[in-house]
């Protein structure tokens, strides 16, 4: 018998059942989703605007509002909160926006680039949208090209990116031990990378990538913690005694146009942390990644501590860009937990290195899947709202790092583009969307600068 | 509330949104269709210009004015190959072939090669020329070589070519397999064209079950796994642990696999309701004990293809031995590129001719060797997972962006596996893995199971039908509205 009669059947009856499902379910405004994302007629009916992507920007105020007690450094200044919302700017929110932002760190700079022999320090914080030494690689080449320096700075002894970070050539045995963040154990002697290694006869060697110019000078220095003994360790094979008296410690091991150390350490109670490249004069910028965190984690570590690492090993600028891995569940939206308990740690940071000028840069835009479109975190411009509170209560400068980039959704032009410029995670930029926002911080602080030199003029 | 303006922006072709199977769209497109078919389906002219307008209008709804090109390469093809078949001078008919060859594939050339070339050519020679602004038709790479082999068979004199245009447009341009193939002969196309329209009670169950057992290939199985991992690791391997990327490469084998032939099936599917058999395109391909027995199962319609009009034109096995394996080699790299205009997929295309020649080697040398154990389970098992394992090895290349991703993905399984993550990895992508395992089990059931239990299918009910079909649709449903899985660092 001819089954032709039986297709046209099953496709008239289904699809009619499926039309007047959609038809009833479009009427009675159902929101079941695994129906509401199969309606039939969803492409012709208005939605409701913003069903997923309600209250983007009707931020909840009660979040936040309790943070918005104004204290000291912006009592007699004239200051504009709304500041944080414009890109490519570092703000310390005074409503004058010819002023300075970091006035101590531009200051140096200035005497750096009008033949001051000295150190500039920065320290970059971040999670692992810095991972691999991303973003900034290229702010510290940008840096060094116009204010002069040299060496990549701080190396942690191993890292899970060291095969694939370009800027420093890591081989290392696999015997090192490593305490972190997220190991077990005591947290308050981790250093600022958030690790310690010890190791029992293992070797590291390290070269920098990003010294161009063979003549300079580039010091190599041991970072470590303490130890009550002498210790033997081999650099470049050869053997050394170093004593390590001091809760923390820097130690040179080298001095001279190599770019290239080698060390071994057979002593388990020796906490090393890493290896800093520094030139004796110019830029120097650490990269501190830690991936999967949001900050919260240096509350951990001891003020002592932290005093003795401002002390000898002392920075200019230190800059946190965290948020990203707060915003792991598409709908959250509330980040006042965050506020609070970031705040003390800010608070403390600051007070550890009080010649320091402290820089908040914002999250980057990420997205998720809403029903069947990639569309910015509903919760980030709450998110940016709440760290650019916390800079502003802390007293520290501001960088809308979401807004430079481009805003809402732009994470998700990032993906498409070809070449893409982010990862189909929709979280992290890859190298060339890294470079793009690492040649972005650069000009904002360029422009800080200029501010600067033109009241110099 | 209605949006008249949206209902009628629906009948344009929208970049954005291009037609599929599975838009809402296409639900209605084969209601209509089929509703007049069915009126029309004793008129044979009528139902034939039907048959061609929707195909054409399904095209346009996929691609744009792009479905100019079908009508142009219909319309150039069908005159040059009626001339051949007219033509007694052997010169004569030779060069009328030559035009067919240079005008499709001049078609496919320039517009999916052409920037590939000039980065290649920027590459090695160091000049300076600007891409172009191409945009790829849709389908093109299948309809030119349906185009190819229906003048080549002509030619041959195997096939008499038909006398009507819009016979020959149908066969271009039919709508099931227009976008993404089965690539079709024309001898076993045409000859369906002018039949009545019978189906029997066991075509209407197996069409049945090749759509919706095709849909929940591509549209469950192979977009989650695509989307909520595989796109993940093979984004940037260098953040992921050995495990994980071994794992995105098992995914991406059940993805691609199940995206492929998954449409295949929803076409040959939708052809058999509507009266057309188009012969299977995929057989359970990693199943295959050898390579050779791979490319038997695998993408069908394409390695056939290749093999009649390239490795046998080209002088297949018949001009001694090097001559074999220049042949074969030679099929395998131009086969890689058909895939994409990338060096990718010409290594892909590479190792699997590699793979094919040394295949043919071994079995010489050592056939008499293992007669013995011809049919030892342990053995056969043996084979099937080796040749899983290297098909796998090379999706690395094909999937991969670059060269420097497939690098970072094998160097991360060889140097960084990292069992220990192992716990927490399970944690986070169960249900990516639960999906992964049933398409591995669904896969493992013997090819001719489903025939067989359909063949023996008496009339069941419409409702059940009604019934699974609307399961189908939940689920896809679910898996479309679920939450997304995201990925997670194993180590710090």
């Amino acid at each position: 018998m001819n089954a032709n009669r039986r297709v046209l059947h099953f496709v008239v009856y289904a699809i009619t059942i499926y039309l007047l499902t959609s038809v009833v379910a479009a009427a009675l405004d159902w929101k079941w989703k695994p129906v509401s994302r199969i309606n039939l007629i969803s492409d012709i009916t208005r939605k409701h605007q913003g069903d997923d992507f309600n209250g983007t920007d009707s931020l909840n105020n009660h979040d936040t509002s309790s943070l918005l007690t104004i204290t000291a450094p912006f009592k007699d200044k004239a200051s504009d909160f709304g500041l944080y919302r414009t890109g490519h700017l570092i703000t310390n929110f005074n409503i004058d926006t010819n002023t300075v932002a970091l006035e101590r760190f531009i200051k140096k700079l200035y005497d750096l680039k009008n033949g001051k022999m000295q150190k500039i320090r920065i320290a970059y914080f971040g999670d692992s949208m810095i991972e691999g030494d991303l973003l900034t690689q290229t702010l510290r080449k940008l840096l060094q090209q116009m204010f002069g320096g040299n060496g990549v700075g701080f190396v942690p002894i191993t890292s899970q990116v060291s095969q694939f970070r370009t800027t420093v050539t890591d081989n290392y045995s696999g015997g090192w031990q490593d305490e972190n963040f997220k190991t077990d154990g005591d947290k308050s002697r981790l250093y600022i990378s958030g690790h310690i290694f010890r190791s029992n006869g293992d070797w590291v060697q390290m070269k920098d990538q990003t010294v161009k110019d063979t003549s300079a000078i580039i010091e190599k220095s041991l970072l470590c913690g303490y130890v009550p003994h002498p210790v033997n360790i081999t650099v470049n094979n050869a053997p050394v005694t170093i004593r390590a008296n001091n809760v923390f410690n820097r130690i040179t091991l080298d001095k001279s146009k190599n770019f290239f150390i080698k060390i071994s350490v057979a002593d388990i109670q020796f906490p090393v942390y890493g290896i800093s490249f520094e030139a004796e004069s110019g830029i120097t910028l650490d990269n501190f990644s830690f991936r999967g965190i949001t900050g919260v984690e240096f509350a951990r570590i001891d003020s002592s501590f932290l005093k003795s690492i401002a002390a000898e090993n002392p920075y200019d600028l230190i800059i946190f860009q965290y948020g990203v891995n707060l915003l792991f569940r598409p709908y959250d939206k509330n980040f006042s937990w965050y506020a609070r308990t970031m705040m003390p740690v800010i608070n403390k940071i600051k007070n550890c290195f009080p010649e320091s000028d402290f820089l908040l840069v914002s999250t980057a835009d990420r997205a998720f899947r809403y029903g069947d479109e990639y569309h910015s975190a509903v919760g980030i411009d709450s998110l940016v709202k709440v760290q650019a509170l916390l800079a502003f209560e802390t007293g520290s400068s501001f960088y809308n790092q979401f807004e430079s980039m481009g805003g809402t959704n732009s994470i998700v032009q990032w993906v498409s583009q070809n070449p893409s410029l982010a990862n189909k995670d929709y979280v992290h930029p890859n190298f060339r969307g890294a470079e793009i926002l690492g040649q972005y911080f650069f000009q904002a602080i360029l422009n800080d600068y200029e501010k600067y030199s033109r009241t110099k003029k | 509330m209605f949006d008249f303006e949206a209902f009628f922006r629906q009948f344009l072709y929208d970049p954005k949104n291009p037609l599929l199977f599975n838009n809402g769209f296409f639900v209605f497109f084969f209601a209509l269709f089929i509703s007049v078919y069915y009126l029309l389906r004793n008129n044979f002219p009528a139902r034939k210009y039907l048959f061609c307008f929707f195909s054409l209008y399904f095209f346009y709804k996929a691609s744009g004015f792009f479905v100019v090109f079908v009508i142009l390469s219909a319309i150039v093809d069908y005159f040059l190959s009626n001339a051949i078949y007219r033509q007694q001078n052997k010169k004569m008919k030779r060069s009328l072939l030559v035009c067919s060859i240079v005008f499709n594939l001049g078609l496919l050339f320039y517009f999916k090669y052409t920037n590939f070339f000039i980065a290649t050519c920027n590459e090695l020679l160091k000049t300076h020329f600007n891409p172009l602004n191409i945009l790829l038709p849709v389908g093109i790479s299948f309809y030119t070589f349906e185009n190819l082999s229906y003048t080549i068979d002509v030619y041959r004199g195997h096939f008499v070519p038909v006398k009507k245009f819009t016979d020959y447009l149908l066969f271009l341009s039919f709508f099931p397999k227009l976008v993404m193939g089965p690539i079709v002969r024309a001898s076993d196309f045409i000859p369906q064209i002018n039949k009545p329209y019978v189906i029997s009670e066991s075509d209407f169950a197996k069409g049945f079950y090749l759509i919706v057992s095709g849909m929940f290939k591509k549209l469950i199985i192979s977009d989650f796994i695509t989307q909520n991992f595989v796109d993940y690791i093979f984004d940037d391997p260098s953040r992921y642990t050995g495990l994980e990327c071994l794992f995105a490469v098992y995914g991406y084998a059940v993805v691609i696999y199940c995206d492929f032939s998954g449409y295949s099936d929803v076409a040959i599917g939708i052809a058999k309701w509507l009266g057309f058999t188009i012969p299977p395109n995929f057989k359970s391909p990693y199943q295959s004990k050898n390579i050779t027995e791979f490319w038997r199962r695998w993408h069908i319609s394409l390695s056939s293809w290749l093999r009649d009009y390239l490795y046998i034109p080209l002088g297949g096995n018949r001009k001694g031995v090097v001559r074999t394996y220049i042949n074969l080699m030679l099929t395998m790299l131009l086969g890689g590129l058909w895939h994409g205009a990338s060096w990718n997929f010409i290594v892909w295309g590479g190792l699997h001719g590699v793979a094919l020649a040394f295949h043919k080697i071994w079995k010489q040398k050592t056939e008499k060797l293992f007669k013995p154990v011809e049919n030892s389970a342990i053995i056969n098992a043996l084979s099937v997972l080796i040749t899983f394992h290297f098909v796998c090895f090379c999706w690395i290349f094909f999937k991969a962006a670059d060269f420097s991703v497939a690098g970072d993905m094998i160097h991360q399984i060889l140097h960084d596996f990292d069992f220990s993550v192992w716990g927490a990895f399970f944690n986070n992508y169960k249900p990516v893995l639960a999906l992964m395992l049933l398409a591995y089990l669904l896969h493992s059931i013997p090819d001719d199971l489903a025939d067989r239990v359909i063949g023996r299918f008496r009339k069941i009910p419409l409702l059940y039908y009604i019934g699974v079909f609307f399961v189908f649709v939940l689920l896809y449903g679910f898996f479309k509205s679920s939450e997304p899985v995201m990925p997670i660092y194993l180590r710090f």
